[in-house]
């Protein structure tokens, strides 16, 4: 077990119908497993999709939770910048349900000299629009990534809005960039 | 032809469909002519529209009637991604409906690219099944031949700057409307309740 399987155990425990994922190399074992276990291939599964921005995510697995579905997102935390008002306006506002497992950069090994700018202050961000914010780490083991992520999208099911999930990989079995 | 007269004749074409509507003018004038259960106002989420219609479209039955988008040049232009999103993943019951009068009708009537681009070309080339139309008849007959596509279809509707005058703003609280159209999918489209 990885810790990336885990996370995509965790989606799928959480019970979400389809996972849409913008790219970033340290999600990429978290897409690979989530599109093996769906048994799909070349990142692409009937269950796991590619989009192309992190708001038009926000929309398309957001609709889910009007057909009594939950959708899931799988993204960088620099993409929140981008998500920030369809987050606010759409499924926080309407009460929707939805899952996001974001892995954390401009932490711990970060390399990049400026994601943190970004990075750095969207727990914060996220909370001061009303979004509950988990974070994972090191510290944490294996199971507790896969517990709670499926916690997350339970919780965002029972008070009716988007939860997040950070994960930071430095230390772990995975890569920070 | 104006939006609220093209509103007025997809209000009664949509009857039996999920719609999703853009923002502002386009929302408060569809409630105007008509108001209704079937009826998902966007009431800020700018551009949004394809994607959410897009989401809607995958998680229902595609035997149901199709989930219809009405969206603005404008908003459309503020995140056409929804184009190449709907061409690849490829629902067959979406029908995306622009309302193209060239300017931000709801944000001082400034000008939009659409007068330069050719947005029907670009739907067309995202792998869009498209037609187009000005006028309340061309309207009827395409967005009727474009029911039977069995792809993400795509109309574009050129109509005349301006907003109608007197209509209300649309003051509802968003739970209120994610009720009635979700009760309103339970209902018709035979959806159930999310569960954790």
């Amino acid at each position: 077990m990885t810790y990336a399987k885990a996370v995509a155990d965790g989606i799928w425990a959480a019970n979400a119908v389809k996972v849409g994922y913008i790219p970033s190399v340290t999600v990429a074992p978290v897409i690979k497993a989530l599109v093996a276990t769906d048994g799909g291939g070349n990142g692409v599964s009937s269950r796991v999709t590619p989009l192309s921005r992190e708001e038009e995510a926000v929309g398309v697995m957001g609709a889910f939770a009007l057909t009594g579905a939950l959708g899931a997102i799988v993204m960088q935390d620099n993409g929140f910048g981008n998500a920030l008002t369809a987050l606010a306006t759409f499924p926080t506002s309407y009460h929707l349900p939805l899952l996001i497992f974001a892995n954390a950069r401009g932490g711990l090994g970060e390399y990049n000299s400026m994601i943190h700018s970004i990075s750095q202050p969207v727990p914060a961000i996220l909370r001061a629009v009303g979004v509950p914010v988990f974070e994972l780490d090191r510290r944490h083991s294996i199971d507790a990534w896969r517990d709670t992520v499926c916690e997350a999208g339970v919780h965002a099911v029972m008070t009716h809005r988007p939860v997040v999930v950070l994960g930071s990989f430095w230390n772990t079995d995975g890569m920070v960039a | 032809m104006k939006r609220i007269e093209a509103l007025a004749v997809l209000a009664e074409l949509s009857r039996r469909h999920p719609v999703v509507v853009t923002c502002a003018a386009t929302s408060r004038e569809l409630a105007a002519v008509r108001d209704s259960d079937n009826h998902f106002y966007l009431l800020d989420a700018m551009g949004l529209v394809g994607s959410v219609a897009t989401g809607l479209a995958l998680g229902l039955n595609p035997d149901r009637p199709k989930v219809v988008g009405i969206e603005g040049d404008g908003s459309l232009l503020m995140n056409p991604n929804v184009l190449p999103t709907g061409g690849y993943l490829a629902p067959a019951n979406l029908l995306l409906v622009l309302l193209d009068n060239g300017i931000y009708g709801s944000t001082g009537e400034l000008p939009t690219y659409s007068s330069h681009i050719d947005l029907e070309a670009l739907a067309a080339a995202a792998g869009w099944t498209t037609r187009s139309t000005a006028t309340a008849d061309g309207l009827r007959a395409t967005f009727t031949e474009l029911l039977d596509v069995e792809k993400p279809a795509f109309l574009h509707v050129r109509i005349e700057p301006g907003n109608a005058p007197d209509v209300a703003k649309l003051l509802l609280d968003p739970v209120s409307l994610r009720d009635r159209f979700a009760r309103w999918l339970r209902d018709e489209h035979l959806v159930t309740a999310v569960k954790a």
